[in-house]
């Protein structure tokens, strides 16, 4: 180590205890009144930077270490009653839309249900959109003469459910087809939204009867029930032609279920009706 | 009697030596850091309060003081993420000095203002090595710097320091050889 490289070192760390450094350090005088020199500043800046602490410095961080553990305690107590608060609230919650997303089928479309499930719509005997005759000629042989028809029924059949009356229509939808099945003469009852599988359903009072409609969304069902209400309030009951159904009596024979390409159910239509 | 918990109790006394040891080192240095007395007070706080939080990670006694360090510095720069604060508005303590002459106080307080208008890069590892005793590769670690940069720094601190206070170069000396 030549002067240079100790004055260097000297300057970045006066305290070096490096063999090179210390040998220098005794071997040359200059360098050695330096190391002194610099001994000397580094003591008056070592005083200079001991600034004095604030008095009572480490109780005051003791006071605020026990402070905020007692604290801690309580925020803990505290979160822990508002997590059970929480937890129950939830558990309430849960066991509403439990309850209420597993709201039973009504009876009625049950019925219509079960009978979807052995009448499927095969794709082919979809018609776009029917000649209105043909749909007023359906309800017709239930007894119920419309005044209009609303635009958009692709398939229509007369159809038991149950010991009811119905036709059956499917009006085809942005989201997928929706079944649409008018039942004569079910009782009135309250209208209701329900599940089945993945399907949407509702039923709604109509005039004489109910109209059930299912599909894959249940967004156009206000605009369905709304043009099926305008067509039945101008449709003339005929009650005293309501003939028997007797399908009801027994399992419908001979359906054959055929399922469509791109994978939407369908089949023949309902033998027994027709 | 046993206390109710002994662990506890351990744990608490480990931290009230660890408070009661180095408090005082640390505060010097978060003031060196910062620049404002209460703002230091609060960073040693905060620290403190961290370092108990994390009291059952420390392994290394002898490692102490540069772990707490480590977690001021991080405290530190967690309130510059908060509020950004200019590095030159550490103020001039003219604290008094029992011992001290009156020339000597004046050494000193010129000293303090001009050890406040370093950079921070040249104050930092300044404070640490002597305030701290660390050594330049203790710093560098603390840093996150190369041994060669933190020598660098170290010498234009004193340098500037020197120059501020009128004192001669030595490698100025040197040349003279």
């Amino acid at each position: 180590m030549n002067c240079l490289e100790f004055r260097r070192h000297l300057g970045s760390e006066p305290g070096s205890q490096r063999k090179e450094f210390v040998a220098h350090r005794e071997a040359c005088p200059g360098c050695s009144a330096a190391q002194l020199r610099a001994d000397a500043f580094e003591s008056r800046l070592l005083h200079a930077l001991q600034v004095a602490a604030p008095a009572n410095l480490a109780d005051r961080i003791l006071l605020a270490q026990t402070t905020q553990l007692r604290r801690g305690d309580l925020s803990r107590r505290r979160r822990f009653a508002a997590f059970t608060l929480a937890a129950a609230a939830s558990i309430l919650i849960a066991v509403v839309a439990v309850n209420r997303s597993v709201q039973p089928v009504p009876p009625l479309s049950a019925m219509v249900i079960e009978h979807l499930q052995e009448h499927v719509v095969h794709a082919d005997d979809l018609v776009d959109s029917l000649p209105p005759e043909r749909v007023m000629e359906a309800f017709a042989e239930r007894g119920v003469k419309l005044g209009s028809v609303p635009a958009g029924v692709d398939y229509v059949h007369k159809c038991p459910a149950g010991p009811y009356r119905t036709v059956h229509m499917v009006m085809p939808e942005a989201e997928g087809p929706v079944t649409v099945v008018y039942v004569v003469d079910a009782p009135p009852a309250p209208g209701s939204s329900f599940r089945s599988g993945r399907n949407f359903g509702r039923e709604v009072r109509m005039e004489q009867g109910s109209l059930v409609m299912i599909g894959p969304s249940d967004r156009h069902f206000d605009a369905i029930a709304l043009s099926w209400r305008d067509a039945l309030g101008n449709a003339v009951a005929e009650h005293d032609s309501r003939e028997t159904h007797d399908a009801f009596a027994g399992a419908l024979p001979h359906l054959q279920t055929v399922i469509r390409p791109d994978g939407a159910a369908g089949s023949i239509a309902c033998t027994t009706c027709r | 009697m046993k206390p109710v918990n002994a662990a506890m109790s351990s744990r608490q006394d480990q931290f009230e030596a660890l408070v009661r040891g180095h408090s005082t080192d640390l505060y010097r240095y978060a003031y060196w850091l910062c620049g404002q007395e209460a703002l230091a007070q609060d960073l040693v706080q905060d620290t403190f309060l961290r370092a108990w939080r994390a009291l059952d990670r420390l392994r290394e006694v002898s490692a102490v003081k540069a772990w707490l360090i480590t977690i001021l510095r991080r405290e530190h720069a967690r309130l510059f993420e908060r509020k950004p604060m200019p590095s030159d508005d550490i103020d001039d303590l003219d604290l008094p000095d029992p011992q001290a002459t009156p020339e000597r106080s004046t050494e000193e307080s010129r000293l303090r203002q001009a050890m406040a208008s370093l950079e921070p890069k040249y104050r930092e590892p300044l404070v640490l090595q002597v305030l701290g005793g660390f050594s330049c590769s203790e710093i560098a670690e603390q840093l996150g710097l190369g041994e060669a940069a933190v020598m660098t720094q170290l010498f234009r601190a004193r340098q500037k320091l020197k120059g501020q206070l009128g004192l001669e170069d030595p490698l100025a000396e040197v040349s003279e050889l």
